[in-house]
């Protein structure tokens, strides 16, 4: 189960709560493509995440691409040891870019 | 009307060839045109050295794959041979992104983590051992109990939370998997207690792994996307067994407990 929440503003914040797997891949898109509607820059944090699995990274590296590439920057923090572990195993950092990740 | 290479499924095929009996099979793809004599040939000579070859169409034409390795056992040789039917002259960045998957799976087999299976062997060893839980594979849901399963079996077994995670994110690749490629039927995740083993066997009767499906687009540029799955898989257990073909999909997971 995933929970989020959108902190409105110039730049918008997702908080993430729950696990991201293919069961709550579609809110995950759902909810970034609502927040990033119309901003030039979002941040997703990751504090509350539990579990994320290839679908979840997949759809993220996706999104952060995808977006990079219409002048929109997605920026990531607050990834917990559990989500930290799994984007070092995918090198995500060298697909995204280190410039994605906040904080760290 | 002539078919042309962009819409021709790229293909992995894995045959075997055993020394003693001089003979070479086919364990995944399809059997029919296989080059046996030249196969069975680079089998012996990678045998001889005792190395692990691979060669490209470029080096040698008359082995019909884009890429071919040659991984040298005791009594045995492994051929893991990958076709791309020429995208690489069509879509440069799939092609190597493809390849890039296809060659690690061949690098987990040299180093035997992987092994490829045929029907018969995978079903041998989704019997050994007791069986500790089997659940369905229906829906995403199914994906948090297959998970549950894994962390109870563990943890009832004084395994350490990092390698109780790493099992559950493994069975959970694989479940996903059975979801996402498995034809639509569902399959089924059973435990099983093998020695000092904890084994997943995840089972689909879909229509095979399509080794297209591997990448995705994104931001202009292909990437890996089923393979993720596998790469994690690959990375965090030590033995992986994989049977596939036209009536499904078996993966045993493996991991020292």
């Amino acid at each position: 189960m995933l929970h989020t929440r959108i902190e409105p503003g110039e730049i918008p914040v997702i908080h993430l709560e729950g696990e991201i797997d293919l069961d709550s891949v579609e809110t995950f898109r759902w909810v970034i493509s609502d927040a990033i509607r119309g901003a030039s820059e979002a941040v997703v944090d990751f504090t509350g995440v539990t579990f994320i699995d290839s679908s979840g990274t997949g759809l993220l590296v996706r999104f952060c691409l995808d977006y990079k590439a219409q002048g929109v920057q997605l920026r990531l923090r607050n990834i917990p040891p559990v989500v930290d572990d799994v984007f070092s195993m995918l090198k995500v950092r060298a697909l995204v870019g280190d410039d994605a990740f906040l904080d760290q | 009307m002539s078919t042309r290479p962009e819409d021709t499924p790229a293909t992995l095929q894995v045959m075997r060839y055993d020394a003693r009996r001089g003979t070479l099979s086919v364990i995944v793809g399809d059997p029919a045109d296989v080059p046996r004599e030249i196969l069975a040939r680079r089998a012996v000579e990678a045998m001889r050295a005792r190395s692990f070859i691979c060669h490209t169409t470029d080096d040698d034409a008359q082995l019909g794959a884009d890429e071919i390795c040659f991984i040298p056992r005791a009594d045995r040789c492994e051929i893991v041979s990958i076709h791309t039917n020429g995208w690489h002259r069509h879509h440069g960045d799939h092609r190597r992104s493809l390849v890039e998957i296809l060659n690690d799976l061949a690098a987990a087999v040299a180093r035997g983590t992987l092994s490829f299976l045929d029907g018969e062997e995978i079903a041998a060893l989704a019997a050994e051992g007791t069986e500790l839980f089997a659940c369905t594979i229906d829906g995403p849901a199914s994906l948090r109990q297959a998970r549950a399963a894994v962390a109870q079996v563990l943890e009832q077994h004084g395994v350490g939370q990092d390698t109780r995670r790493r099992m559950e994110l493994c069975v959970s690749e694989a479940t996903t998997n059975v979801l996402v490629h498995g034809g639509g039927g569902g399959g089924t995740m059973r435990l099983r207690l093998v020695g000092d083993r904890l084994r997943a066997v995840v089972a689909d009767s879909g229509p095979g792994l399509n080794f297209m499906n591997w990448t995705e687009e994104a931001g202009g540029v292909y990437q890996p996307s089923m393979g993720y799955g596998y790469k994690i898989i690959l990375d965090n257990l030590a033995r992986v067994y994989l049977h596939t073909g036209s009536e499904g999909t078996t993966l045993v997971l493996d991991r020292t407990i």
